[in-house]
């Protein structure tokens, strides 16, 4: 394809966007000039470029619709819905040829006859009977086209068509069009200014933006990437040579600018998917017979472009899903004492590191007795184990494959995709689904999404003498066993491993038995065996491996595709130390070692932690840890990792304390005075619990680590607010360690070079 | 490389092409060519990440300006027991991106004549039929020659599926 075309398709493309939430807009506003005027451009702009390439139908097509704007444009029709409805028809037909375009390189065979026709019949007001067959109508716009000046005044109903034709058929240029409209047009003054504002406007926009390639962006990040790995061995080779101090230092602050505008120059708004969803709310409303109020909120989130890309599908299925399922129609809505309208609400915030994008709805709410008989028709949970289940659990179930009635999967649409695919597509991507649903109050569909995708956060695990690195989306703990308690903590039934976890048994996989199918076995009791627990893709597993390194942020490389065929590894990257490290992907490793999804598993009469389970489900899991003999609780979530080191590692700016990590400097918060009650022996070893605090991390000094539970909401007597603060944890109230409390260290101090040890 | 491969085509052009430049490698007893224009770039002793679970032709990955590349063991292709120590690894291009092949030692550039250039003899079992593309009689002995097409990793996982 010629450069020229493709320029077209682009720009045809984005026109038609705009065109698009300009008619769903219209809707609302059917005289709004201004939306009028932008539609207009859109086909008027593809009209005359198709003109110019030879696109012959694509020229036809658009030539009709630009009739029937021009009329609407020039206030000589109002836009009703069956216009609005037309104008949609014309904007798919459009679209349509368009792709047949770019995957095909010719316009198709298509036959738009009919669609030119109903637009034809579509210029005739209503009210006025129709006079004319379209065919003739056709003939008579070419005619009166060449003697416009005289018949343009005269209002008969064979009329309208003349000042659209003329206007567009004698210049091609849209600049040049719009004063060449106005001298026919002097009921629409205002009209001609909007246009000429908006050619201002759109030329000064494309002087400060450009089109970029993103296959040049890519290679961008990945030089980034690369630029980092280099950056992170020169800080190394020059820590020690102070003359370098100043410029290794200055190129770490370029870089992490760099890397940062890179990353933002992939993002983009999520109002690029978000404006896609009036259309599909008016129509499947439309269709339905469901009256929806669409609110969305937080626009200007951006995401990468190919997360975006990512969550495409899963969220036009989540609308779908709350028109079809959710909002109920008026009669029921007023029935019930609701507005009989209907609202569906988009909201998209970023959350630190994450950007989440909710779905909700003021529907019936997703009925929990229903999915409880689904599934156990289908099998796929057993009828005592069902009732067994919390409803925020039987909730879940509906994203198990196999509970949607729906059999094809790939439809570009969505139609047809069960909540399995919207939960499988969201892992892919290191994202989270959650849905959260009150009878008759509606539904909430939440996707967490991570800000971007070539750089992710990872654990470094060791296995057959190499390094590994597993994605810390999936990781829900870790667990250690010496190599003398092995033989008893992990349990067998004839050749499956089993780990006791709180009471449940977690089926486990020895990644080196897996890497290494026929290679030598070396005995659980001859080393360390860490337990990383996995929830992948709905399975639940631990992955054995021999040591754990420190998490890192990597940058993710594609591998080549026979080793993607492997299916066990989703990339590799290039470690701090210059090593290569294999990604490894939770969800394969889980099929290929035949780990089956959490629902089936559960049917195993081996739940043993039944109401621990149940209270999971209520809330937050919290660390409990122990802080000079009280008990305090940490949200789970925000815990990085959990360092045992001696006394003597930390240091102190002022009276803080705080860790130097890697040259990375850790604040220390030690409000329950441990460090001061071991400070005499520099021997003795003290727990640093190191979390997550926006996007700085905070070291909490601990006694012990006790455990990890699901807390409760607690209530406030009499307010029914909840409290903040504390949690009930295995019922006892437990405070909540305020991270956000744990002060900042001073700006100016934040760098290895100025930290003085006062001891 | 682009200069090396206009030189290459001057070269033809005066000597009614029949002349090619071979970069010469060794792996194991035996000395392979392999035309320079195919050759992106020389990565002296190199030490790859061993890939668990991957077909059996591959050595393993090397980072490359970048990227990861994956490469292909010539060794491992003709049953050879692995080598100690680093090896080179010659970078060449294929559909996908680059890849790279591991060999013992890289040598000199030879220029090399297509009137010496004979088929592969009969005796050569079949896997060696299928990677070697002829041999080119030299004074110092017989200089194999490889066919970076034969060796893309995507066509030799292809291959080993069917």
């Amino acid at each position: 394809m010629d450069e020229l075309t493709r320029e077209f398709l682009i720009e045809s493309q984005e026109g038609l966007d705009r065109m698009e939430r300009c008619l769903t807009d219209l809707e609302g506003r059917p005289n709004d000039m201004g939306l009028l005027g932008e539609i207009f451009r859109s086909v008027h702009t593809i009209k005359g470029t198709t003109g110019f390439l030879g696109f012959k139908r694509l020229e036809k097509l658009a030539h009709a619709g630009e009739n029937l704007l021009g009329l609407l444009r020039d206030g000589k029709l109002s836009a009703n819905a069956p216009i609005i409805t037309g104008l949609l028809q014309l904007l798919d037909g459009l679209r349509s040829i368009l792709r047949s375009i770019e995957t095909e390189a010719s316009e198709g065979e298509g036959d738009d006859t009919v669609l030119i026709d109903r637009i034809k019949d579509l210029q005739v007001p209503s009210q006025a009977q129709t006079p004319v067959k379209a065919q003739e109508q056709a003939v008579q716009a070419q005619a009166v086209a060449s003697a416009s000046a005289v018949l343009g005044p005269v209002p008969t109903a064979a009329a309208p068509p003349p000042p659209g034709p003329k206007a567009s058929e004698t210049v091609a240029e849209p600049v040049a069009a719009a004063p060449v409209a106005s001298q026919h047009v002097p009921a629409a003054p205002e009209a001609e200014h909007e246009h000429i504002k908006a050619t201002v406007q759109a030329g000064s926009a494309a002087e400060s933006t450009l089109r970029v390639d993103v296959t040049l962006l890519n290679r961008m990040m990945n030089l980034v990437g690369e630029l980092v790995l280099t950056r992170n061995q020169v800080l190394q080779a020059t820590a020690s040579d102070p003359n370098m101090t100043m410029l290794s230092r200055r190129l770490d602050m370029v870089t992490a600018d760099l890397r940062e505008s890179v990353m933002k120059a992939r993002m983009q708004p999520v109002s690029n998917i978000f404006s896609k969803m009036p259309r599909i709310v008016r129509d499947l409303s439309q269709t339905l017979g469901r009256r929806v109020r669409l609110q969305v909120e937080g626009q200007d989130t951006e995401l990468d472009k190919s997360l975006l890309e990512a969550i495409k599908d899963p969220l036009t299925h989540a609308v779908r899903n709350s028109l079809d399922h959710g909002i109920e129609s008026p009669d029921v809505r007023q029935a019930a004492g609701k507005d009989p309208e209907g609202t569906l609400k988009l909201r998209a915030a970023q959350e630190g590191s994450h950007v989440i994008i909710e779905v909700s709805d003021d529907g019936a709410g997703i009925p929990v007795e229903k999915v409880r008989q689904k599934a156990i028709e289908r099998g796929l949970i057993t009828a005592e184990r069902a009732s067994q289940l919390a409803e925020r659990e039987l909730l879940q179930l509906i994203f198990l494959p196999g509970f949607s009635t729906a059999a094809a999967v790939t439809n570009v649409s969505g139609r047809g995709v069960g909540m399995d695919v919207v939960r499988t597509n969201v892992e892919k991507i290191g994202g989270k689904v959650e849905i959260d649903s009150r009878p008759g109050k509606g539904t909430t569909l939440r996707l967490r999404i991570p800000l971007t995708l070539a750089i992710i956060p990872a654990l470094i695990v060791r296995s057959v003498n190499q390094s590994f690195a597993l994605p810390q989306g999936a990781l829900s703990e870790l667990v250690h066993i010496p190599p003398a308690q092995a033989a008893t903590a992990i349990e067998w039934i004839e050749d499956a491993p089993l780990y006791r976890l709180r009471g449940k048994l977690l089926p486990l996989v020895f990644l080196d038995r897996l890497l290494v199918p026929d290679g030598e076995r070396r005995e659980v009791t001859d080393r360390d065996n860490f337990i990383a627990v996995l929830d992948a893709e709905g399975r639940r597993f631990g992955l054995v491996v021999d040591g754990l390194a420190d998490p890192e942020e990597i940058v993710v490389k594609p591998l080549s595709s026979v080793l993607k065929d492997i299916g066990l590894y989703s990339g590799a990257t290039v470690l701090g130390n210059a090593d290569l490290a294999l990604i490894l992907d939770p969800g394969s490793i889980a099929m290929k070692a035949g780990i089956a999804l959490v629902a089936e598993e559960e049917n195993a009469p081996a739940a043993v932690g039944e109401d621990e389970n149940a209270e999971a489900a209520k809330g937050l899991e919290y660390l409990l840890v122990e802080v000079s003999d009280r008990q305090a609780a940490v949200p789970l979530a925000d815990v990085l990792r959990i360092e045992q080191l001696p006394v003597s590692r930390i240091e102190y700016i002022g009276y803080r304390p705080v860790l130097n990590f890697e040259g990375q400097l850790l604040p220390v918060e030690d409000t329950g005075g441990v460090l001061a009650s071991v400070q005499s022996d520099p021997e003795a070893q003290i727990i640093v619990v190191v979390c997550r605090e926006g996007n700085r991390h905070v070291g909490i000094a601990v006694s012990h680590v006790l455990d990890v539970a699901a807390g409760g909401d607690l209530f406030e007597a009499g307010a029914g607010q909840r409290a903040s603060g504390v949690t009930l944890l295995k019922n006892r109230v437990t405070g909540v360690v305020d991270l956000g409390g744990v002060a900042p260290l001073p700006a100016q101090e934040n760098a290895p070079m100025e930290l003085s040890s006062v001891e | 490389m682009s200069t090396v491969g206009t030189a290459l085509n001057r070269n033809k052009e005066k000597t009614t092409a029949t002349l090619t430049e071979m970069c010469s490698v060794r792996v194991g007893p035996t000395m392979f060519g392999m035309p320079i224009s195919h050759i992106l770039e020389i990565v002296g002793s190199a030490r790859p990440q061993p890939v668990p679970l991957a077909p059996g032709f591959v050595g393993g990955l090397v980072h490359y300006r970048g990227d990861v590349l994956t490469t292909v063991s010539l060794r491992q292709l003709l049953g050879l027991p692995p080598k100690d120590g680093p090896q080179d690894i010659l970078v060449l291009e294929n559909a996908g991106g680059c890849f790279g092949v591991l060999v013992d030692s890289v040598g000199e550039v030879l220029t090399v004549s297509s009137v010496d250039h004979e088929p592969n003899p009969s005796i050569l079992d079949e896997r060696r039929r299928a990677l070697f593309a002829g041999a080119y009689k030299l004074k110092e002995g017989l200089l194999v020659m490889l066919d970076p097409m034969r060796l893309d990793p995507m066509r030799l996982g292809a291959a080993r599926v069917a």
